[in-house]
């Protein structure tokens, strides 16, 4: 089930956009291989070590495991590329979803336990084995001190950020949001999803992290995200499911033209924000879906959850007045 | 395991603490909820965390004259934990790094213990739901974000609070960490040294008036202000002047529209550790004032990591009932680096407002403020 529409929570501009994935890091190269159709080939989908490696934030992030770089470099570029220039007056708020959160630190400060003894594991690994070390490693980097919020959720991350950050700008609690979600692939997730999912799924493993700039709603030349009021059309359906439904016959769904970016991206807690990623692109004209043939100005991401509920997003673009 | 048994512990100034209930070379003190806890029918692989949660939303619930939800009531959930959200099962990651094909109990448990889904769908409810993993101002962070709900018309009730378990590893890192005493904590103390685990739950069921008026409930409390602010600091260490605390403490007393007068006591967060307790104590003392009546609930508890915001909550909301607050266990002799003297012996209290701060890990600080309305 959907959420209603709430006209206390009005949506919100898309200011920036940052995004480390498997086909790239700068929203040029993702757009590009996405119009080249240049899905990946090999399985899992990882994140190429060297998009992570930044000289300026490299010193303050050297403790810093995959994960948090993963989320840090997204967020930074979400806020350092975000339109019109803005001064934090402590009025920013940050918000990081995340399905499985930190595990490779959380397991190798598992290895200590088991190695060396209870009172002897090494602490920076329990303190990096915290969910919320990525939203203090990304406020200390842009000195944001705002509020900041960690959610879990394996599914709906992306969906519960974009709605908490619509309510943190309609309650006026916070000027700008800094949110996305941000999972990564360790040796334990790839082993769970090998002996976990059903091959005729074709579940494809994947890792990355997505990050948005938002403020208020209405801003010309920004594309509008929502979270709650969800049109029941839009020139472009992003579904985030397993493969195995896009196979074959398309499927009939209502809402626009079916697409999915799951071949470029694969399957992670995090799926649905790069799902956004593509969609975002789609509508601010960086790529033209190739089955729908035209640049489009709205889309629906919608995710179905194992429960049977599913969640959406609408994007819509806002023309330069 | 109830408030009724709670408030009798609180009054007596009893302090339940065992050894771990689990294998550990770790010689500390813990403070395990005593008793059984509910099934929960048709849920196998069932973590404590959710089953200590379930208890308190039931209790919660009850108390407020809610059997179940109807269909025209929407219900959102949002509770926070740490513990709940990490998948750390030792017996499961030794096998697996041996080579083995562990049995897959422990992911099925953790991937059903997500406490936001995992509550929502056990209600059959269809609001937002959320779990908040703020560490230890997870709570806090979760109520605030469920009053947001309720005010902005996203859902009518909202079950709102924290849970957390007692777990080996978290009680191996904090004490990685040397911020754990080896015997009872000490909140405020002179000779704190360090703070003790705990678990439980703690939570609140939120609801808009409307909805409150439309089924003939009164309403006695209100959530009338909540803050949050990052240190933007260090990962562990809180800011030295308690810059996030501070900015908290502001915003919740702005949305309140009250001034640091209006507040009849406070609930600190108040972990026993040396930085925690003179960072906030110093913060609090500035803002209400070196005389603001004051407690950490910690020696009765432990530190209850993600569960720690919404028992807190719970305790605070019990003050303004009950009239009184009590004694803050384990102080004993002002300690000369903070400018605050928690309360030592339980004491009368006639207040409308009270605050309730957290302080956590990555520089988190959250503060809420309960109103007595009635």
């Amino acid at each position: 089930m959907s959420e209603p529409t709430c006209q206390a929570v009005p949506p919100a501009s898309v200011l920036g956009v940052g995004a480390v994935t498997p086909i790239g890091r700068t929203l040029e190269s993702i757009a590009v291989a996405l119009a080249e159709r240049a899905a990946q080939s090999q399985s899992p989908l990882l994140v190429a070590d060297e998009l992570l490696s930044d000289a300026t934030t490299a010193r303050r992030m050297r403790r810093a495991g995959r994960w948090a770089s993963l989320a840090a470099t997204a967020a930074t570029d979400a806020w350092t590329g975000a339109q019109h220039a803005f001064h934090d007056d402590g009025d920013v708020g940050v918000i990081v979803a995340t399905g499985f959160g930190p595990h490779v630190r959380t397991f190798r400060f598992l290895d200590g336990i088991l190695d060396c003894g209870d009172a002897s594991a090494l602490p920076t690994d329990f303190s990096h084995s915290v969910h919320n070390v990525a939203a203090a490693y990304i406020t200390e980097l842009l000195g944001l001190r705002g509020r900041s919020c960690t959610l879990a959720d394996f599914e709906a991350g992306f969906h519960q950020a974009v709605l908490l950050g619509q309510c943190w700008l309609a309650e006026g609690a916070c000027s700008r949001v800094l949110l996305g979600a941000v999972d990564e692939l360790g040796e334990v997730l790839l082993h769970l999803a090998g002996r976990m999912t059903d091959p005729a799924d074709r579940v494809l493993p994947g890792e990355g992290a997505v990050f948005v700039t938002l403020g208020k709603g209405g801003i010309s030349g920004t594309a509008q995200i929502d979270a709650l009021s969800i049109p029941t059309h839009s020139d472009l359906l992003v579904v985030d499911e397993p493969p195995m439904h896009h196979h074959g016959a398309p499927p009939t769904i209502d809402g626009g033209t079916p697409a999915t970016f799951t071949p470029y991206f694969g399957h992670s807690a995090s799926s649905l924000a790069l799902q956004t990623l593509g969609a975002l692109l789609a509508v601010s004209k960086r790529f033209t879906p190739a089955n729908v043939g035209r640049p489009i100005d709205s889309a629906i991401v919608r995710r179905r959850l194992w429960n049977g509920r599913h969640v959406e997003l609408a994007l819509a673009a806002r023309p330069s007045c | 395991m109830d408030v009724a048994s709670t408030l009798t512990s609180l009054r007596a100034g009893q302090r339940y603490s065992s050894q771990a209930p689990f294998e550990t070379s770790i010689t500390a003190p813990v403070f395990p909820v005593r008793g059984q806890l509910p099934e929960l029918p048709g849920l196998r692989n069932s973590s404590r965390t959710l089953l200590l949660a379930m208890a308190a939303i039931n209790e919660a619930m009850s108390s407020a004259g809610l059997a179940r939800f109807g269909h025209d009531v929407r219900v959102g959930v949002c509770l926070g934990t740490t513990i709940a959200s990490q998948l750390n099962n030792l017996p499961f990651y030794r096998e697996y790094r041996a080579g083995g094909q562990p049995p897959l109990d422990a992911v099925h448990e953790f991937l059903n213990a997500n406490l936001g889904e995992a509550v929502a769908d056990m209600l059959q409810v269809d609001g937002p739901r959320m779990t908040v993993v703020n560490a230890c101002s997870s709570g806090t962070d979760a109520i605030g974000i469920a009053a947001s709900w309720v005010r902005l018309g996203l859902c009518d009730v909202a079950i709102a609070g924290g849970a957390d378990e007692l777990s080996r590893v978290p009680l191996a890192g904090f004490w990685s960490l040397g911020v754990m005493s080896s015997k009872l904590c000490s909140p405020f103390d002179q000779d704190r040294d360090g703070l003790n685990l705990g678990e439980g739950a703690g939570v609140l069921v939120l609801e808009s008036a409307e909805s409150a008026t439309r089924r003939g409930h009164a309403l006695a409390f209100e959530v009338a202000g909540f803050g949050a602010g990052c240190d933007a600091h260090h990962l562990t260490a809180p800011h030295p002047e308690g810059r996030g605390l501070r900015a908290a403490i502001d915003a919740a007393l702005r949305q309140a529209e009250i001034e640091p007068a209006d507040i009849g006591f406070v609930n600190a967060h108040g972990t026993g550790t040396l930085d925690n307790d003179r960072v906030e104590g110093a913060v609090l003392a500035k803002v209400f004032g070196p005389g603001i009546k004051a407690l950490s609930t910690k020696g009765y508890t432990g530190h209850t990591l993600g569960g720690a915001g919404g028992i807190e909550a719970v305790f605070t909301l019990l003050g303004l009932r009950e009239g009184w607050i009590p004694a803050s266990a384990g102080f004993a002799v002002a300690a000369s680096d903070i400018p605050l003297q928690p309360l030592s012996k339980p004491t009368p209290i006639a207040a409308e407002y009270a605050i309730s701060t957290s302080l956590a890990f990555g520089g988190n600080n959250a503060a809420l403020i309960l109103r007595r309305t009635a």
